[in-house]
């Protein structure tokens, strides 16, 4: 066993974002495809975290860019939470196949 | 006011301008009339301004206006003829001897120096004044500001007055003449004064023509024609009298036409007019050939520098000089050339004898601007024998320079045809019998006393100009002119167009006698046939009036009774035309028959010169007589005409009446005073140069400044012609011969006509029948307008035709194959427009459009494809990337 290195936290931050665009892909229930978003933007900031910690020149951003990817993660969690809630309401569905009232 | 006492010639420039005054005038209310006419209705300021101006009917102010005007005028040239007659004997004298001394001077002034020189600006001072009293002159348009220092260019147009006997007694008889003709025109125009005039020869849809009454523009004409005639009169230089030739032209053109409605009298006006256009070619050519190389038009300075001064310091080289007349004074001089000099010394010339014959380079000596105190003059014989002299192209003011002698004559032949159009002389007369078509006053005035008069004293006037070779062609030319026209008036039967051949035919006269060397003759005959042929005019007027414009003599006759003041003046005026002693028209045609015996004498070859003008004083005294004893003598020939017959009013027959006192006694007079020797004063030098001084008879009295009278030559230079060339002289020794021989001729004339006519001894319709050949040829008038339709108006039609033809057939055909062509290349220019150009860019767009029809299945709104497609396309970049920018080897490996 080699000690846990960069490639290993690449490896886990790849199958995180391939699960997660899988995820958004596939699942056709709106929070699905939220938790899908979320696993995309874990994958990324594991990607910073460790690239942070293996590269003491970018010690300092890729923990910022980490943080802001939290925030910006929980921002979206709640705007996108809110408009699927909004859209329950109008049409007691959350599946985004009917989603289709701003098709042109 | 005028400064008359310094330059009473002032006062012809009033005169002149008098009538011009009365025209402008006239034209402004005319004017205005006619644009309120329309208008007033429409305001009051309109309508009141319109009844100011005449309203509808203006009656005869204008007439009043242009009579007074040319009335002042005659009251004007009354004066100056008095004024000029009293000083111009002393005038010229001073002017010859303030010539003779400046000459002098300028040699001492040259030879002594300073003490000279202010003693000769001093005379010419007194010189300039003295000529300044009776001419003057100003820049009209200044060719070359700075001025030229040579006198050959000109450098300024002038305009400018020049009075000499002539002009003085032409104006006093132009003057004269027209007022009485304004006098008689107001009772014969008095129809024109009727709202509105019916002409009955002019029929329209709707019977005859009913126009507007042109009374005053009548009299607006007359105006600008006295105008004209008067500038022609007194100009002092060719542009000027130029100017006016073409307005009394216009005037002419305007009056013929004045009844414009008829076809004869539009036509008759175009006639005039484009006859005279050719005359007027001609006059222009002369005019530029004096103009290029004599460099001024002014008369007295283009006849100073053709004809040899008269004067020269004789002894220039010599210390007791004098004054003294010249071998060649008053001659045109000519040269022959000799070859280049240098471009300062000249051409050498070699002057000729006046009897040797010339060569087609021969030249022509013009004499220097400024002659300075060495001028000896020219010729073999002269003192200094100056045979040979230089000429130059581009002379000083003192220096000679010369022209081609041919090109003199041509200049002189011009001048005489612009002369032969305008005093209808053969082959330009055709157009006065047709200009009869105006009203009667007209014919009077224009086509009889005043503008055919003209030319005549146009070349009266340019006498000086004229060649020996030009003045053979004015001889001739007055010969045949007044042969052919004399017989053709002895068929017509309308009373205005026999006077009109006879005016033809005197104006003949005229020329002839110029032409010959009898300018005194001629130009007093000019005089008197103005008065003697205004009269006939006024007369035929008179007669026309009362016979309700019955122009044919065939439906006249014994109209003596009914109009006996008509009658009688008119039968004065047919006795002085006929050559009656005592009569005007004798005392100047015998004075011209003399002429031309004269010359016949010294040329025996030109016999023709002499007996055509005799044979047709008698054809003249017979057709004048036969026009008088057709119109008042014997039955009435149409009752309906000589019943309504009647006597004009006073206004017509005053004028008449004192013609004809006019007409018999206006050749009278005491020796000094006597128009025949008033107009001999202003004979140019020349005249007796190129026919023959003569030594005591042409001698006139002078009075001396001391009150005493004596008798002088009136020209002192030059020598006397030995007695076989000198026809002059031969012209006064058979002066009695001539006047019988015409006299008889005149007698035996009107003999025939009354036995014809009155006593009806013989049958003019016999006469007729016997020599129908000769009287066709005489009644069409010589086939001369049929000959003119045949050479010159049928092939100019044939030209037009086939310039037309050309025009339509060619010309529109070029212009109408472009036109095909191009609708053609524009046709298969829009096919490939539409096709290719319009293709190409269409198939742009479908083929936009298909790849965008295409691309929009993509867009399927299930975010899953989507975000496959984005996956995809990740994955895409990160191959391409990885095969772009790869190692092959992956970064784990280090």
């Amino acid at each position: 066993m080699s000690p846990i290195g960069l490639e290993h936290y690449l490896t886990l931050a790849a199958i995180l974002f391939v699960c997660g665009a899988v995820c958004m892909a596939t699942k056709r229930n709106a929070i699905g495809v939220l938790i899908g978003v979320e696993l995309v933007l874990n994958g990324a900031n594991i990607n910073l975290v460790a690239f942070a910690h293996f590269n003491p020149a970018f010690e300092i951003e890729g923990m910022t860019f980490a943080l802001f990817v939290i925030v910006l993660a929980a921002a979206e969690a709640a705007v996108a939470l809110a408009i699927v809630l909004n859209f329950y309401n109008n049409h007691t569905t959350v599946d985004v196949d009917t989603a289709e009232d701003l098709k042109g | 006011m005028l400064p008359l006492d310094k330059h009473p010639g002032l006062i012809y420039v009033v005169a002149t301008l008098l009538p011009l005054a009365s025209f402008v005038i006239l034209l402004i209310a005319g004017g205005v009339r006619q644009y309120l006419r329309p208008r007033k209705q429409e305001s009051s300021l309109a309508g009141t301004l319109y009844t100011l101006l005449g309203g509808d009917a203006p009656g005869k102010t204008a007439a009043y206006v242009a009579t007074a005007a040319i009335g002042l005028a005659f009251l004007c040239a009354v004066y100056g003829f008095v004024k000029f007659n009293s000083e111009a004997h002393h005038l010229s004298h001073e002017i010859k001897h303030l010539k003779e001394a400046i000459v002098e001077l300028k040699h001492e002034a040259e030879h002594e120096g300073d003490k000279f020189e202010a003693k000769l600006k001093a005379k010419q001072g007194e010189l300039a004044e003295k000529e300044g009293r009776w001419s003057g002159r100003v820049n009209w348009v200044v060719i070359l500001p700075g001025g030229l220092n040579d006198n050959k260019h000109g450098t300024a147009l002038q305009v400018g007055f020049y009075i000499d006997q002539l002009s003085a007694v032409m104006f006093a008889m132009v003057t004269f003449i027209a007022t009485l003709i304004h006098l008689f025109s107001i009772g014969y125009m008095s129809e024109e004064l009727h709202q509105p005039v019916a002409d009955h020869e002019v029929h329209t849809a709707h019977g005859h023509l009913h126009r507007r009454g042109r009374f005053g523009r009548f009299f607006l004409f007359l105006s600008l024609f006295c105008f004209s005639m008067l500038n022609l009169i007194i100009a002092d230089n060719l542009f000027q009298v130029f100017v006016s030739w073409e307005l009394v032209g216009i005037c002419s053109f305007l009056l013929i036409g004045f009844y414009y409605e008829r076809t004869s009298a539009s036509n008759a006006a175009n006639k005039a007019f484009i006859t005279n256009r050719v005359g007027d070619a001609g006059f222009i050519i002369g005019l530029l050939i004096v103009w290029t190389y004599v460099g001024t038009l002014n008369f007295q300075e283009v006849f100073a520098r053709i004809r040899c001064p008269d004067k020269a310091f004789s002894a220039a080289r010599g210390e007791h000089g004098k004054v003294v007349s010249l071998e060649y004074a008053g001659l045109i001089v000519r040269a022959n050339p000799q070859g280049s000099k240098s471009a300062n010394e000249g051409d050498m010339v070699s002057i000729l004898k006046p009897d040797e014959s010339i060569r087609a380079d021969t030249r022509v000596i013009i004499f220097p601007r400024e002659p300075d105190g060495h001028f000896e003059g020219v010729g073999p014989q002269s003192r200094a024998e100056v045979k040979e002299i230089d000429v130059f192209e581009r002379p000083r003011p003192d220096q000679y320079s010369s022209m081609p002698y041919w090109l003199l004559v041509a200049a002189g032949l011009g001048i005489f045809l612009g002369c032969v159009g305008k005093s209808a002389q053969f082959p330009l007369h055709v157009w006065l019998p047709d200009a009869m078509e105006g009203p009667t006053p007209v014919s009077a005035l224009i086509h009889a006393a005043t503008m055919v008069a003209a030319g005549v004293y146009l070349v009266g006037r340019c006498f000086p100009l004229f060649t020996p070779e030009a003045q053979l062609v004015i001889a001739y030319t007055g010969a045949i002119t007044l042969t052919v026209a004399a017989s053709i008036a002895v068929v017509m039967t309308d009373i205005k167009k026999v006077l009109a051949y006879s005016t033809v035919s005197q104006l003949g006269y005229m020329m002839l006698a110029l032409g010959v060397g009898g300018w005194v003759a001629g130009l007093f005959h000019l005089i008197t046939h103005a008065f003697f042929k205004a009269l006939l005019f006024l007369g035929s007027g008179s007669v026309i009036y009362g016979c309700h414009h019955q122009q044919d003599m065939l439906k006249m006759g014994g109209l003596y009774p009914k109009m006996k003041i008509t009658a009688i003046t008119m039968l004065t005026g047919v006795l002085a035309i006929g050559g009656i002693p005592l009569f005007s028209g004798y005392y100047s045609k015998d004075a011209i028959m003399a002429d031309a015996l004269g010359f016949f004498m010294v040329y025996k070859q030109h016999f023709l010169l002499f007996f055509l003008p005799l044979i047709t004083a008698g054809i003249t005294a017979f057709y004048m007589s036969r026009m008088w004893f057709l119109t008042f003598t014997g039955k009435p020939r149409d009752a309906h005409v000589h019943e309504h017959a009647h006597e004009s009013p006073w206004i017509m027959t005053v004028p008449l009446i004192i013609l004809a006192f006019f007409s018999v006694s206006i050749a009278w007079g005491p020796e000094e005073v006597a128009l025949e020797n008033t107009l001999h004063h202003a004979m140019p030098h020349a005249v007796m140069a190129d026919f023959g001084v003569e030594p005591l008879v042409d001698s006139v009295i002078v009075r001396t400044p001391d009150g005493s009278k004596r008798r002088e030559l009136t020209w002192s230079g030059g020598k006397t012609k030995p007695l076989s060339e000198n026809s002059r002289h031969l012209a006064h020794e058979y002066h009695d011969l001539a006047g019988t021989m015409a006299l008889g001729m005149g007698l035996a004339g009107i003999l025939l006509a009354a036995l014809l006519y009155y006593f009806r001894v013989l049958d003019p319709a016999d006469s007729k029948e016997q020599f129908p050949g000769v009287y066709r040829l005489l009644a069409s008038k010589w086939y001369f307008d049929e000959l003119y339709s045949a050479i010159l108006v049928r092939p100019a039609l044939a030209v037009a035709n086939w310039f037309r033809a050309f025009d339509t057939n060619v010309i529109d055909g070029v212009v109408d194959s472009t036109a095909l062509a191009t609708v053609k290349t524009s046709f298969w220019s829009g096919r490939f427009d539409n096709g290719i150009i319009d293709g190409l860019v269409n198939l742009t767009a479908s083929v936009c459009f298909a790849i965008g029809a295409w691309l929009r299945r993509f867009q399927t709104g299930y975010i899953r494809s989507y975000i496959l497609f984005l996956v995809l396309a990740a994955v895409a970049i990160w191959v391409i990337m990885s095969f772009l920018f790869g190692t092959g080897a992956p970064a784990a490996g280090h």
